[in-house]
């Protein structure tokens, strides 16, 4: 047996995998399990079943869009946080994890507020045209204020790290500031700046409580696949929310593979020089 | 191309860096600036290659001011004492980057930059690991990429920041012979900075050592080793004791030994203090200028040590003595015959004389 220099190895490590199984691998199983009840023809009919597409459709889209606006804004202020010093600075920097201290209801409650008809920014939008309340921007928006802080959170410790004799080479060597950036930056922060779009993308996808005050949720228009599932399980129709449920978790299992083969593939020769 | 800096000022808050510095690097040459940490030699680097600008004082190249272009309009090659390489690059991506990233209209074809890349690799001997990533490289090979990679936008000088500074002692030493071996066989006017002494006499045409932001002494490292100008350098260069001494008139005396001025500084002879007066100075006698006697053939006006301590260098032997009997702790360098016959072991008693000293205002 080798001897560990740190004690208590097999107690953490105990409890560790007691939790895991516990919260993490026990209820994921349960939902398979119940989903597998299902006739392979049932579940194949629930999960493709016209409203259940539009869900996945209009989910997809919305989380797209939430995670293009994220991988902009949350570079932009990742970078404004750790490249210049300004009064203010640490209130903005503790103010990017208001979305995640936020109980969601309460941001879609406010949301919902601020983009209705009468809401401070719906009056502004009304007479352009542009409603966001009750329509599938609204769910964009909603997802892009709850999962805004993780590009930012993963962004910002990769950009300090970042020794600044290394855009002094590149500048000393020619570069223009868009090629310092676009060349020796952006390379580097790139598997952080992935990672957050990733984890930001999924906490779209999954979001709800911030989702369901402003989406409207009508079907085939603006509902998503979280709500369809709680409105199967309302329904006490089970295994028909297991189905739509385990869906979404095929997906988070998708999207973790690809962000994790990316990162992977890009950091192959990246230990710090 | 040739450097000079005139009056050169930088200040970071409280702190001065650089007060009022003016350097001639001529063109061809490899300069060394030696100094402690803080001493302003990679400030003074730093402003050379644009990384830095000056609150006050102008840098002229070949006579043309740049004291306000930029690292990227300077044209200067910059090697930093951590590599600074692109780690996410190949090395040939690595030294390609500066030819890669000029204008469409100035940028070499991609052909071009490929035999350009495997000209420069084959310079510093790394032709087989273009396809190696910088992680995969040994610190030595690292810095030569670096080295490289400034010297492929055909800089108009190079620098480098305490390019030895990370490596363990045996690259070091072989990484400056091959840097002098380099320069010499390229002739680029160079400036390197460096904290430690041996290595900027060993790889320097001309040396600088700066203290607070000023230049203490300017000169090629035998002049620099031969006469040190000041007390500071006397210090730094180390191998030299400090003697508390007084002169009257033409004698100067010191714990119990004294002789004429005439003999043991000759320079300070030329203009002697006052006949009859009396004052308190400073003299510095290096390791080797310092003789052992037998204690029972001491003369007079020689002072007496015990030996503390023996190390062999090579031919030289270094004893470190402790004077008799203030204790003050001297170091004195003999050939190893005269160590021999003065039968030195740690406790053997001995008489001490300085040769030559140099005589510093109190």
């Amino acid at each position: 047996m080798k001897r560990h220099v740190l004690p208590g190895f097999s107690l953490t490590m105990g409890l560790t995998l007691l939790y895991l199984v516990l919260i993490v691998l026990l209820p994921l199983s349960a939902l398979i399990l119940k989903a597998a009840s299902l006739e392979a023809a049932d579940y194949w009919r629930i999960v493709s079943s016209q409203r259940a597409v539009a869900t996945y459709r209009v989910t997809l889209t919305a989380a797209a869009w939430a995670t293009l606006f994220n991988a902009v804004f949350g570079l932009t202020l990742a970078w404004v946080l750790v490249r210049y010093s300004f009064p203010g600075k640490r209130l903005l920097d503790a103010v990017v994890d208001l979305p995640f201290a936020l109980p969601t209801a309460v941001a879609g409650v406010a949301l919902t507020a601020l983009f209705a008809q009468t809401g401070w920014y719906g009056r502004l939008l009304a007479p352009l045209g542009i409603s966001v309340a009750y329509t599938p921007v609204g769910i964009a928006v909603a997802m892009a204020f709850t999962s805004a802080p993780f590009v930012v959170r993963t962004i910002q410790p990769v950009l300090e790290d970042l020794r600044p004799e290394v855009e002094e080479a590149a500048q000393s060597l020619g570069a223009s500031d868009l090629q310092v950036f676009a060349r020796v930056i952006f390379p580097l922060i790139f598997p952080a700046f992935l990672a957050g779009c990733a984890l930001a993308f999924a906490r779209s996808l999954g979001e709800f409580g911030a989702i369901v005050f402003i989406a409207g949720n009508l079907p085939f228009r603006t509902e998503i696949t979280a709500l369809l599932a709680y409105i199967r399980l309302d329904e006490f129709d089970y295994p028909a929310a297991a189905a739509v449920a385990s869906v979404m978790l095929g997906a988070a299992f998708v999207m973790l593979l690809v962000t994790n083969s990316i990162q992977f593939w890009v950091q192959r020769h990246s230990e710090r020089a | 191309m040739s450097i000079t800096v005139r009056s050169l000022t930088k200040t970071f808050g409280t702190f001065t860096a650089l007060d009022g510095v003016s350097l001639e690097v001529e063109k061809g040459e490899l300069m060394a600036l030696l100094g402690p940490s803080g001493s302003g030699k990679t400030t003074l680097l730093r402003l050379i290659a644009g990384l830095e600008f000056a609150d006050a004082g102008t840098i002229l190249f070949d006579g043309t001011d740049t004291t306000h272009l930029s690292a990227r309009e300077r044209r200067v090659g910059f090697v930093f004492q951590h590599y600074a390489l692109f780690r996410h690059m190949t090395v040939a991506d690595n030294v390609a980057f500066g030819l890669s990233v000029l204008p469409r209209g100035r940028r070499p074809d991609k052909a071009a930059i490929a035999a350009r890349v495997k000209e420069l690799l084959e310079l510093v001997q790394l032709g087989h690991l273009a396809g190696r990533y910088p992680a995969q490289l040994s610190g030595g090979q690292r810095q030569r990429v670096a080295l490289a990679r400034a010297l492929a936008i055909e800089p108009a000088v190079l620098l480098l920041d305490e390019p030895f500074g990370a490596l363990d002692a045996q690259v070091r030493k072989e990484l400056r012979r091959w840097l002098r071996d380099l320069h010499d066989e390229i002739h680029m006017t160079s400036v390197f900075v460096t904290h430690d002494q041996e290595e900027a006499m060993e790889v320097a045409d001309r040396v600088v050592v700066m203290n607070h932001g000023r230049i203490e002494q300017v000169g090629t490292p035998v002049e620099i080793h031969d006469a040190p100008a000041s007390p500071f350098v006397y210090e730094f260069l180390g191998h030299a004791n400090k003697l508390d001494c007084r002169i009257d008139g033409r004698e100067v005396a010191a714990g119990g030994w004294s002789a004429p001025l005439a003999r043991v500084a000759p320079a300070a002879a030329d203009t002697p203090a006052p006949a009859g007066a009396s004052a308190a100075a400073v003299a510095y006698v290096r390791a080797h200028e310092l003789e052992l006697l037998p204690e029972s053939r001491a003369p007079e006006a020689a002072a007496l040590a015990v030996v503390r301590h023996l190390t062999a260098r090579g031919g030289q032997v270094r004893v470190e003595l402790s004077r008799r009997p203030d204790g003050a702790v001297l170091e004195a360098e003999v050939s190893r015959a005269e160590a021999d016959a003065l039968r030195l072991t740690p406790g053997t008693p001995v008489a001490i004389r300085p040769r030559a000293l140099r005589l510093f205002a109190a």
